[in-house]
């Protein structure tokens, strides 16, 4: 009897016991998780996909990290440069400002596209946002850590 | 512009795009290069390849096991060390928990020796837990490996409830079978399993869900007028719509629903939202044409939802509403308008609506009236006090007396008082931790999302189940008025057990998507 229930009793204990064990598992994981981000920091700010483009350079799907200030355009001095006879040689210009990103056109002769529509300021984007520069689609993203 | 408009340009390349390396593998049909070979150095400025789009043979990150190139077609199994060895203890302290229940049952019928009794119930749920994660093994899942074993325990803890507490509190007879309280409660598990894995394998874009974000707000009205229509009146809420022998509450597919339909707004018109203002005299207001969509949507569902009486589902809506509105603008003037707002439909309410002036007052004074409208109340903290630090140890507590539950809806509203009852402080403790484990991962994916629609849907969804574990935990002890709903996971109920893995499923389908990038 008294055997009993003393083994019930540590069994109680026990399953109690293997709780905190499962949560103590995972918190050891976060913590390593925590301290690797905390390592190496984000380094990216954002990342310019590109979705689909009619030229050769870039290639569809080639990624870019991107900088505080992105140019985008067909000149060579272009941090992004778009090898397509419908972008104008400086199109357009990301900027990333306190914790959002714009776009902006810079005057380029067959315009910048936000959702099918030509922006004639400085707009702001979210990230997964697509944007047409010359035939060329890209995507915004969020930079990887 | 027309919202109901699809974006000028279809996002399928998007999806082709990225996921371009497989039909290219098909084509070639064997283990080709990888389709874009850009011989530049990566680094800041010039462009580099996902690491996706490599030929099957680059596995990145994680152990994998050989496989012959001539089965370069087969999904590559991947170990997923943490979550074996997490689903191990939750295997342990399940058999653990069953067998204290089942010894403790014993002992009340004379027996005295350690006993697993009928062991069915626990083997078919681990099984289905193990499977679930074979499955995921085998298809090479990256997915995150915390969620499963997470869930997995929570929802085991709510089938101990289940079996511990008397049988009878449910039934339904399918054909010659009649299945008790477990028996559903198991059903309804594996089916909530099952829903998990297909969506956390089958799920490769998110487009159906971001381009027909009111056509789901859609259903989700309609499936409410329905029940308003059609439905039964159970506890004098109708919340409860029948098909055949299957009776639902589609209030808690709805939640899923508003959330997709708000991330889905919010993500396409965040900036606008994040950055134009109305003046109204000194106070900043959001800019009013986009948010009346949203507006317009919230005040569907909450006027449904108080005709209905259901005041979880009315609080759990509007909560979810601010805080996905808050994570996608960043604004406090929301949160402050929104509280302003909740606490003058509050007064209204009480004012207006006798069952909302009985709960208030039961959660002001409980002992008023504890043998009448206090009485559940009451018996829930007597609950708590008799479970102490360790607990009553399972099928000890008070419910077993008797025939019949002490506490009233202690399978549904109560299943958290009743396993804090019996598991006691630490147990409870245990228990709000791993739901902390579930928001933590769903946060952490969130913030991980490569675009704005997948950041919002996943917080939205992980605030969706915090937001209604924090009502329903704090009603139980009295730390709010307590409304009826259920705990995610660990309450008896199908719809809301569906709808939570719903949620979880398409966690592990974006977290997914986010390591695969």
């Amino acid at each position: 009897m008294d055997g009993f229930f003393l083994a019930l009793w540590i069994l109680r204990i026990a399953f109690l016991g293997v709780l905190f064990l499962f949560l103590y598992g995972v918190a050891r994981v976060l913590v390593r998780d925590l301290r690797r981000a905390e390592r190496d920091q984000r380094t990216e700010l954002g990342r310019l996909v590109v979705v689909a483009t009619e030229g050769d350079s870039p290639p569809t799907g080639a990624v870019f990290a991107l900088d505080v200030v992105t140019t985008i355009g067909r000149a060579a001095s272009n941090t992004v440069v778009v090898d397509d006879q419908f972008a104008s040689t400086e199109h357009a210009m990301l900027t990333f400002r306190g914790r959002a990103w714009y776009l902006e056109d810079l005057g380029s002769t067959n315009g910048t596209y936000v959702q099918g529509e030509r922006i004639e300021a400085p707009v702001a984007i979210g990230f997964g946002d697509e944007f047409t520069v010359g035939r060329a689609r890209l995507r915004l993203e969020r930079g990887r850590t | 512009m027309n919202p109901q408009e699809p974006p000028e340009e279809p996002p399928a390349p998007t999806h082709s795009a990225r996921f371009g390396a497989a039909p290219a593998r098909s084509a070639r049909g064997g283990p080709a290069a990888a389709p874009h070979d850009v011989a530049a150095p990566p680094g800041h400025g010039s462009p580099s390849v996902p690491n996706d789009a490599g030929p099957p043979a680059a596995p990145r990150g994680g152990a994998a096991w050989p496989v012959p190139a001539s089965l370069w077609w087969l999904p590559r199994p991947r170990f997923r060390r943490h979550e074996t060895g997490l689903l191990a203890l939750v295997t342990v302290a399940l058999l653990l928990g069953f067998v204290t229940l089942r010894s403790q049952q014993a002992m009340a019928d004379g027996h005295d020796r350690l006993t697993l009794g009928d062991p069915t119930i626990p083997l078919i749920y681990l099984g289905t837990v193990w499977a679930v994660h074979l499955l995921f093994t085998l298809t090479g899942r990256r997915s995150d490996q915390f969620l499963l074993p997470a869930v997995a325990l929570l929802g085991g803890l709510g089938l101990l409830l289940a079996a511990r507490l008397p049988q009878s509190l449910v039934t339904q007879q399918f054909g010659p079978y009649a299945l008790g309280l477990a028996d559903l409660q198991l059903l309804w598990l594996v089916i909530g399993l099952a829903v998990v894995a297909w969506l956390a394998i089958a799920v490769r874009s998110d487009n159906w869900l971001r381009l027909y974000k009111y056509s789901w707000a859609g259903a989700g009205i309609v499936l409410l007028l329905a029940v308003f229509l059609f439905g039964r009146e159970v506890n004098g809420a109708r919340l409860t719509l029948c098909a055949g022998p299957v009776c639902g509450q589609p209030s808690e597919l709805l939640k899923v629903l508003l959330v997709v339909f708000l991330a889905g707004y919010l993500s396409e018109n965040r900036g606008l939202l994040a950055t134009q203002r109305t003046r109204v005299g000194p106070v900043s207001l959001p800019p009013l044409p986009y948010l009346l969509p949203m507006l317009a949507m919230w005040a569907i569902a909450l006027s449904i939802v108080i005709v209905q009486r259901d005041l979880g589902a009315a609080l759990l809506f509007y909560s979810v509403f601010l805080a996905v509105l808050f994570v996608a603008t960043a604004r406090w003037s929301y949160v402050a308008l929104g509280a302003v707002l909740f606490v003058a439909g509050s007064g209204v309410l009480y004012a207006l609506f006798p069952h909302v002036r009985v709960r208030v007052d039961v959660w002001l004074d409980p002992f008023a009236d504890p043998l009448g409208a206090g009485y559940q109340t009451v018996r829930a903290l007597f609950a708590f006090g008799r479970g102490g630090i360790l607990g009553t140890g399972l099928g000890a507590g008070l419910p077993a007396a008797g025939g019949g539950s002490a506490i009233p809806a202690v399978h549904t509203d109560f299943a958290f008082t009743a396993l804090a009852e019996e598991l006691g402080y630490l147990g409870a403790l245990a228990i709000i931790g791993t739901y902390l484990v579930v928001i933590q991962r769903g946060l952490r994916i969130a913030a991980r999302s490569a675009d704005d629609f997948r950041a919002l849907l996943a917080a939205g969804l992980t605030l969706t189940i915090g937001i209604q574990t924090a009502i329903i935990i704090g009603g139980n002890a009295r730390l709010i008025p307590l409304t009826g709903i259920t705990a995610p996971y660990l309450s008896y109920g199908g719809s809301s057990i569906i709808a939570s893995a719903v949620a979880v499923g398409l966690l592990l389908a974006f977290s997914e998507r986010e390591a695969a990038r």
